[in-house]
């Protein structure tokens, strides 16, 4: 009889890596076939490109470095789906490529791979396009059409027109905007989905909309064309954002009180940034920004442990 | 604390058998908490079933019967479930069962006495530490709360159910004793929400009112791991904190195990020492799970070789205790303690999953119990920096394995936290 003797636990849950990241694939599904009703094959061509970009990069890094295949943890899937719905419809083939391979490598390769790196990779291939190719990821087109016709995008249209879109184009998506962010009900829906199962912590998407409402209810209050606090929640990439990235478990703090502290913080960058920044949206660079932040927030928000607090 | 899938069936149904015929007894001089046993009978010497065969060996220590009639083989290192080789007075049995006669003057009997009875009786807490009950029930200070544990909250076990089932009443003529010395101004009786029969047959008694309890109150709390945990416990029912490296009696209570009752009557009504326990034997490599009682001593290896237990397969482990904190042994040729509840053969239920590299997802730091940031532990352990572990306190582990369990990465964080200790308490 041959015994395997290891320390305990002897059981083990059933929770794995590429079952979480499956399980953001999956809450995203909504979101990608609206993305599809809205902006038809544009929106195939986009997704699909993305997330090969991202699967062939870091295999082709991984054999690279030596590494065994990483491609059933999903995870480089993920940043491809996630990249392709920060995306505009009409964005050259050469860029979402593009794109993809740097949120892999300068997100995430270059750190040392899943679980090392410092910024959300997605985010990071996405703020490189907006940086290389800013008249390409700032224009827009209209939902519904097969030709392009461009149009704002609402926090645009706020910010420069002070024009305020109504809430149900923005709850359905028929408004224009990146693939994914254009429907407040899929991400929702997805979010919801996601918290239901405990893939991510509720801390840190609900400090981010305590955190949105509250300010934007103060900014409304003073002149209604700041856009109310629904308009707010639901336009842009907040939602994108909220449930999907400010969530990434990788880059986020690992004590309860750091997570209402990041949410926190992306809440005041984003108003900071669409209020009084030179661009409408601030979702991506206020997660970013508070990326940065995530080991000096771990190291002041260390938990004293049970019983502690008495003395 | 979070659910974790209980596995209690069929366990939880199986009335209780008896094997109390073993042919030989392996009896480690340290089942407990503190200084070991110190022996005092001799090589070749003959003994009587529940006489004394070691004294205490300590303050803190308790002393140790024979739980047949026999001969000392020898007295020689031998397996230690918990401690790897541990001296164990080796006992050869002779099949001739003692009768145990009730004591008249029970009532009678003043707290020094009925302190004295279970501490000659070597009573120890049964739930897993082994700590001597007779210093347990002796606190330097007042004890308002008694909490009487019989949540058994590791998944499989059932030996701590089926005694509520099956004797609620010597259970509470164990605790009627426990209140008589320690005179609690309230009793919290908790029990798991998955265990319906012993929930009824305890509101029944209490009912009844038939023992000189005071205050009696049942708590039925859902089911959870690891609510029987001492500390979580206490808190969960009295809100009390118990601080870092401190005792339950300095928030003023005091927790007792069900089994440990049981035996607390069991000394003091029939003069029997602590020398039978309840183990469940479960796992999807046996053929039918058990409940049994057994003497303390047999090893796991006669009760196949006397055709108690058979395997259905090959089982890929054997555990010690629950399936969360247990220990996992290299061969069936170790004895039940005092201590254990229950020993676990798996086979396909083991998991041999590879460990993967850490998310930061903080699911660990989630589950913690003790409020810990079990992925720092990690860190630091597989760095080697050691000096880092006491400042991010890597003391207050209980070790409860919700960590491990649920990690999504397959780190085995608990055997990173037990390397750690070993390096931060300077025993390596």
């Amino acid at each position: 009889m041959q015994l395997v003797v290891s320390s305990s636990p002897h059981l083990r849950s059933k929770i794995s890596t590429s079952w979480l990241m499956y399980q953001v694939i999956i809450s995203l599904i909504p979101a990608v076939c609206v993305s599809i009703i809205l902006f038809n094959w544009r929106a195939c061509f986009v997704i699909s490109l993305s997330v090969l970009s991202c699967v062939i990069s870091e295999e082709i890094i991984l054999r690279i470095r030596k590494k065994p295949s990483a491609i059933k943890d999903g995870s480089a899937a993920l940043t491809g789906l996630l990249l392709a719905l920060t995306l505009p419809p009409t964005i050259k083939w050469y860029e979402v490529i593009l794109g993809g391979f740097f949120a892999i490598f300068f997100g995430k390769q270059i750190f040392g791979g899943l679980g090392q790196n410092i910024f959300n990779p997605a985010l990071v291939g996405r703020a490189f396009l907006a940086a290389a190719y800013p008249q390409d990821l700032t224009t827009w087109i209209k939902p519904f059409h097969f030709e392009a016709i461009t149009c704002a995008t609402p926090l645009a249209l706020r910010k420069f027109d002070h024009v305020i879109t109504p809430i149900k184009d923005l709850f359905l998506g028929t408004t224009g905007g990146c693939l994914g962010e254009t429907s407040a009900l899929c991400l929702i829906l997805g979010g919801v989905y996601l918290l239901v199962r405990k893939v991510i912590d509720w801390r840190i998407p609900l400090s981010m909309i305590l955190t949105v409402s509250f300010i934007s209810s103060i900014f409304y209050f003073l002149n209604p064309l700041n856009g109310s606090v629904l308009f707010h929640l639901l336009s842009g990439g907040f939602l994108l954002g909220a449930f999907f990235m400010a969530t990434d478990p990788v880059t986020t703090p690992v004590t309860k009180k750091g997570r209402f502290i990041f949410g926190i913080g992306c809440g005041i960058l984003i108003m900071i940034i669409r209020y009084f920044g030179g661009l409408p949206e601030g979702v991506m660079y206020s997660i970013i920004f508070m990326n940065a932040f995530v080991p000096l927030i771990n190291r002041l928000t260390f938990p004293k442990p049970f019983g502690y607090e008495r003395k | 604390m979070i659910k974790v899938e209980e596995k209690k069936s069929p366990q939880h149904n199986l009335k209780t058998e008896k094997f109390l015929s073993p042919k030989k007894l392996y009896l480690p001089l340290r089942q407990h908490i503190g200084a070991a046993s110190k022996e005092i009978v001799k090589e070749k010497e003959e003994v009587e079933e529940a006489q004394v065969l070691a004294d205490l060996g300590g303050k803190v220590s308790s002393c140790l019967h024979s739980p047949k009639k026999g001969k000392v083989v020898s007295i020689d290192y031998f397996n230690h479930p918990n401690l790897g080789r541990e001296r164990a007075i080796i006992v050869e049995c002779q099949d001739e069962e003692k009768k145990y006669f009730e004591r008249k003057n029970v009532t009678q009997l003043s707290k020094k006495d009925l302190l004295n009875i279970i501490k000659e009786a070597g009573i120890v807490g049964m739930g897993g530490a082994g700590f001597p009950t007779h210093i347990k029930l002796n606190p330097p200070k007042k004890i308002d709360t008694l909490i009487i544990n019989g949540c058994e909250c590791e998944p499989y076990l059932a030996a701590d159910y089926r005694l509520m089932v099956e004797d609620i009443e010597g259970i509470f003529k164990g605790i009627e004793i426990i209140a008589k010395i320690i005179e609690p101004e309230r009793i919290f009786f908790c029990v798991e929400n998955n265990k319906p029969e012993a929930i009824k047959k305890i509101n029944s008694i209490l009912a009844l009112k038939k023992y000189h309890l005071p205050l009696t109150q049942l708590i039925v709390l859902k089911s959870a791991y690891p609510q029987g945990g001492e500390k979580q416990l206490i808190y969960k029912v009295t809100k009390r904190k118990v601080p870092p490296q401190s005792l339950p009696f300095d928030v003023g209570c005091l927790v007792h195990n069900v089994a440990t009752c049981f035996s607390i009557y069991e000394a003091v009504y029939f003069s029997k020492p602590l020398i039978e326990r309840i183990v469940t034997f479960a796992g999807d490599a046996l053929e039918t799970p058990k409940n049994l009682w057994v003497k303390i001593g047999t090893l796991v290896s006669e009760l196949f070789e006397r055709g108690i237990l058979k395997f259905k397969k090959e089982p890929k482990k054997v555990i010690f205790g629950g399936p969360m904190m247990g220990i996992a042994l290299k061969n069936l040729d170790y004895p039940i303690l005092k201590t254990t509840g229950g020993v676990l053969f798996l086979s396909d239920e083991v998991d041999f999953e590879e460990e993967k590299k850490c998310l930061h997802c903080a699911k660990c730091v989630d589950v913690c119990p003790m409020g810990l940031v079990p992925l720092e532990f990690v860190k630091y352990v597989k760095n080697k920096e050691y000096g880092h572990l006491n400042d991010i306190f890597i003391k207050d582990c209980i070790e409860c394995g919700m960590c491990s369990f649920i990690c999504p990465a397959k780190i085995p964080i608990v055997h990173y936290i037990k390397i750690g200790k070993l390096y931060a308490t300077g025993s390596k």
